[in-house]
């Protein structure tokens, strides 16, 4: 990675960041379309996960309901995000040129 | 739009599942041929953004808010729209494995939503319209993936016998095509920071043209 590269993405992970510790606390508390539309056409909208996440809805849940909970969860969430989609961007490159440096 | 767990009865999440894994293979089909190194930065940067974001609900009329998806974004600035399904492929499986957001019976239906039809008919729409302006593209494809992303959304709970078929395609369509406003004009921002600040990863005068470009 090129110096440009890193700046690009010093800056891209730093405008993530900053939107997911920001999120909980400029999010609306309205349910999103899918939720609202359930709630007004269906008897009862309300199911349980098949299998219990670890961070349920955005919060840890030994923070409870907090802002600041959902905040690092966020945070988290974005950093396990860059470094997934990276890993998955580099496999599939280094698979590709694999043949290649076999011959 | 994230579906949750038990919208979608047993035999038709299979359905949806089995669309989205071949999907996903196309999709890292596209990887192994198309995602040059020096894009996985931005590919790695784009899913982190669009995780971030899809959790700033905005609000809108009715009680009711929304966030944008990111998919047509993802199409339009790799020139493919299975960048849009591996992308958001990884951010939707994390959301529903860590965050409980979408329920993982329901995975395969929200890949398909957000990520295949989101991507697609951003891809296919921009490239449809980019000669009338691509500003302007940018903005309708983008407006018209979530919007169609939850007209299908729809469909799926009224076969799901969830919603009923009327009212289901009246909400999801009008909150969507509220949100879809807000999709439009981030989709719009992001892709003219990056043909800004980055034009040797996206710029719309090479947009498409990948065999040339991918050998440098």
């Amino acid at each position: 990675m090129n110096a440009r590269d890193k700046k690009f993405m010093t800056g891209g992970i730093l405008i993530a960041l900053i939107i997911a510790i920001l999120a909980p606390f400029l999010a609306s508390e309205n349910p999103d379309g899918l939720e609202s539309t359930a709630e007004k056409v269906m008897p009862n909208p309300e199911t349980e996960p098949v299998v219990e996440s670890p961070m349920p809805d955005y919060t840890i849940p030994v923070l409870g309901e907090s802002k600041v909970g959902s905040s690092i969860a966020m945070f988290l969430g974005t950093v396990i995000v860059l470094g997934l989609a990276y890993g998955v961007g580099v496999i599939l490159r280094i698979r590709e040129t694999e043949p290649d440096e076999g011959k | 739009m994230h579906i949750p767990d038990g919208f979608i009865p047993f035999p038709q999440y299979v359905v949806y599942w089995i669309i989205t894994l071949v999907a996903l293979y196309f999709s890292m089909q596209w990887a192994r041929r198309d995602l040059k190194e020096r894009q996985i930065p931005l590919f790695a940067v784009l899913a982190a953004g669009i995780f971030a974001i899809q959790a700033m609900n905005i609000p809108i009329p009715w009680g009711t808010s929304g966030h944008m998806v990111g998919a047509a974004l993802v199409a339009i600035v790799f020139a493919s729209p299975w960048a849009a399904v591996l992308l958001l492929s990884i951010v939707l499986i994390l959301q529903g494995l860590i965050f409980g957001d979408g329920g993982l019976t329901a995975l395969g239906a929200n890949i398909f939503n957000m990520g295949i039809i989101g991507g697609f008919t951003g891809y296919y729409l921009f490239r449809a319209l980019r000669s009338a302006g691509e500003i302007p593209a940018v903005a309708v494809a983008s407006w018209a993936s979530i919007f169609l992303a939850a007209i299908a959304c729809a469909i799926e709970m009224w076969i799901a016998g969830t919603f009923p078929l009327v009212e289901g395609l009246w909400m999801m369509g009008l909150y969507h095509a509220v949100i879809g406003l807000i999709e439009a004009t981030i989709t719009v921002v992001v892709v003219l920071a990056i043909e800004n600040s980055r034009p040797d990863l996206f710029k719309f005068s090479e947009w498409g043209e990948k065999k040339g470009v991918a050998s440098k």
